[in-house]
């Protein structure tokens, strides 16, 4: 069951270096559904593992909330959008994709460093999801387009949520379904405001200053 | 009756999806006043400090003062609301731009004040995300370019801000839930501060740093204030006061919360990492504002200044403390007359480009007079209330390090520089008599502006003398007391 888990887990930081390692945003929403199905799976293993009830419960919403509900909004107003591709970012693919190895590798040293007491999982967990917050912060920071930096900030959503279901047993559920919810609302606010951008004809890029 | 605090911004919410505008801005001035007395009631003639709704709410000393200020500042916001909906409705914006205005308004109220009451960090958690939500309709309330870029920088930045705040929550609830297991108990902010001796140092250490951060994002602390100026001059100008006025305290209160539990906990180096945000905050905000064009922006800038001077003020501590609490119910109350009077100027001129705007002096006399009265009591010049707040925090500088004090003291007076000169450049009396600077033809203050435009900042400003003179003593109590928990 613990290999399990830590597949799942490990599944998470791949989906998110091949996030880093893709221009197409329709992939990137995809690979962001499947990212969830797998923090969702590995939630149920430590479910079964140690046998919390609440955490059923956070399997179940995470599955209606992060690997239905958002990636749906975000596919409609995708059609909405006719974007297709990531148009300039601030640097290239082969070195964002070095950039998140890199993170990778970071993040393992930080870990180590850190972790001294038990963890449900240990320090690999630990690993994996500061790599992706961190591949996540990337996302948001090198990418231009808008879509784009939803998908890092997502990304960097379901860091905070592998953390906390390895680090304790998952947030208390009332927390937990409000977090989502506020999740939700955020998505949609943001699909509002691309589709709104769009209209209002300026060009799909932002500048940071 | 403080559950009302909550209940009636809640009930508004839903009542405002049925009833037409003009009916609304009649039921929220009811609404504020009943908010406002259940306040004045629950937090200055009660001893504060009870436990209501499940113990998922409480109030104690130091988030009443946070309670009080949000309450005063929002009975004001109503009546300027209510003229102000009238006057832009008069000068040709449709009522169904403002459909939605006082859903979100009331949503926005609602979750502040959630956060401002929340017992559990959880909670605290939700309601300022939910703070974020509510207000990026309304500061994309004008719909163009600019107002789209703004909400999209806004939402984006303080969402990944408080997204990091949930890691610190995450972090500290893994060291709590040794002590009350797995449960919500374990996140209620009272328990924590209980067993703070016990906790493990390091953990709590990042959690407060990463709580600093994250929520600083929310504060406009200096590396991470790239959103506020845009998002404050963008909104409506009411909400631009709210926004300015009290949501950057309710973030601010959060950060408080973990300072003190990283206090309880004997980490005593958290307050040099306040003094370092608050120092940087202020320096460049004060080295911006010379170069801003746009005076809500130039505003927007004012407040970070003071958000970082508050949160100095909180670090150096002993008598800089008082000073700090007084500072977030003056500051609210200045800040709301300058953005109300600046939002009378943009609401006839439409024009945000201080360079555009000339003979305000001549145009609009009244408002231009209390814009600048309100611009000198936001520096801390004598005759306003702030006088008193930036006079203890720099007393207690100087007791903390001469140098330091007078390397502060020099951004505070580049701060009363750039904002003076700017405003008085607004003002400006162009000598060649032209009138190009005339708004709208035919227009005459009093009859173009709706009274209550006029009567709300004056009367923001006498309360910010008066406060200066007489500070009722049930507050000053209060305050006292909030000084001894931190």
């Amino acid at each position: 069951m613990d290999k399990f888990a830590e597949l799942f887990a490990v599944l998470i930081l791949v989906s998110a270096v091949l996030n880093a390692g893709s221009p197409f945003i329709e992939f990137g929403i995809k690979l962001y559904a499947f990212q969830s199905l797998m923090l969702a799976l590995y939630t149920l293993m430590v479910a079964l593992h140690s046998n919390t009830p609440s955490l059923y419960w956070s399997f179940s919403i995470t599955i209606l909330f992060k690997v239905i509900t958002i990636p749906y909004f975000l596919f409609k107003t995708l059609k909405k959008t006719d974007i297709k591709r990531e148009m300039d970012s601030v640097i290239g693919i082969p070195e964002s994709v070095v950039l998140a190895g890199s993170l990778t590798l970071l993040s393992n040293i930080i870990a180590e460093k850190i972790i001294t007491s038990v963890i449900a999982f240990g320090s690999l967990i630990f690993t994996i999801s500061l790599a992706t917050f961190l591949i996540g912060a990337m996302l948001m920071i090198t990418r231009k387009t808008l879509f784009s930096q939803i998908i890092g900030f997502l990304t960097i959503d379901n860091a905070i949520f592998l953390a906390g279901n390895s680090f304790t047993r998952g947030m208390p559920l009332i927390v937990e379904f409000g977090v989502l919810f506020d999740l939700l609302a955020a998505v949609l606010i943001l699909s509002l405001l691309i589709i709104n951008i769009k209209k209002s004809s300026i060009n799909k890029t932002m500048k940071h200053n | 009756m403080i559950e009302l605090a909550l209940a009636v911004p809640a009930l508004i919410l839903l009542l405002s999806l049925f009833a037409g505008v003009i009916y609304m801005s009649y039921i929220q001035i009811a609404a504020s006043v009943i908010v406002f007395a259940a306040v004045i009631d629950g937090v200055l003639f009660v001893k504060p400090d009870k436990i209501f709704l499940g113990g998922y709410f409480f109030i104690d000393s130091l988030n009443a003062v946070v309670l009080f200020t949000v309450s005063l500042l929002e009975l004001f916001i109503a009546f300027y609301s209510f003229g102000y909906i009238r006057t832009e409705i008069k000068h040709g914006l449709s009522k169904r731009k403002f459909k939605y205005y006082f859903f979100w308004k009331n949503l926005f109220i609602l979750s502040m004040m959630v956060s401002i009451l929340a017992n559990n960090l959880g909670i605290f958690w939700v309601g300022i995300e939910g703070t974020t939500l509510a207000t990026a309709l309304l500061v994309s309330f004008n719909r163009t370019k600019e107002a789209y870029e703004a909400t999209w920088k806004y939402v984006l930045m303080c969402s990944a801000g408080i997204a990091i705040g949930l890691f610190a929550i995450v972090i500290l609830y893994f060291t709590t839930s040794d002590f009350y297991g797995q449960s919500i108990k374990a996140l209620s902010f009272l328990n924590i501060i209980k067993v703070g001796g016990k906790l493990d140092k390091n953990f709590v250490l990042l959690a407060f740093i990463l709580a600093l951060t994250g929520f600083g994002t929310k504060v406009g602390f200096a590396p991470m204030h790239n959103w506020l100026p845009d998002a404050h001059s963008q909104a409506p100008s009411p909400i631009s006061a709210m926004l300015s006025g009290v949501l950057l305290n309710t973030a601010l209160l959060g950060i408080l919360r973990f300072y003190q539990i990283a206090l309880s906990a004997g980490i005593y180096s958290a307050k040099y990492f306040f003094i370092g945000f608050g120092f940087l905050t202020i320096a460049i905000s004060a080295l911006s504002i010379f170069k801003q064009k746009d005076y809500k922006r130039l505003f927007a800038y004012s407040s970070m200044e003071n958000m970082g001077l508050i949160t100095l003020g909180f670090g150096i501590g002993g008598i800089a403390v008082m000073g700090s609490l007084l500072q977030i119910l003056f500051h609210a109350l200045n800040k709301g007359a300058i953005f109300l009077s600046s939002g009378n100027v943009l609401a006839v001129t439409h024009e945000r480009k201080i360079d555009k705007i000339k003979n305000l002096s001549k145009m609009m006399p009244v408002t231009s007079f209390m814009l600048l009265l309100a611009v000198i009591g936001i520096t801390g010049t004598p005759p306003f209330a702030i006088f008193l707040s930036e006079l203890l925090i720099i007393i207690g500088m100087f007791s903390f390090n001469v140098i330091f004090g007078f390397i502060v003291l020099f951004f505070l007076i580049l701060m009363f520089a750039g904002l003076l000169s700017k405003t008085l450049l607004l003002r400006g009396n162009s000598n060649d008599g032209e009138k190009d600077g005339s708004p709208i033809i035919g227009f005459i203050e009093g009859k173009s502006l709706h009274p209550f435009l006029l009567y709300v900042p004056a009367l923001l400003i006498a309360i910010s003398v008066i406060f200066l003179f007489y500070l009722p003593e049930p507050f000053l109590l209060l305050v006292k007391s909030a000084v001894r928990e931190l």
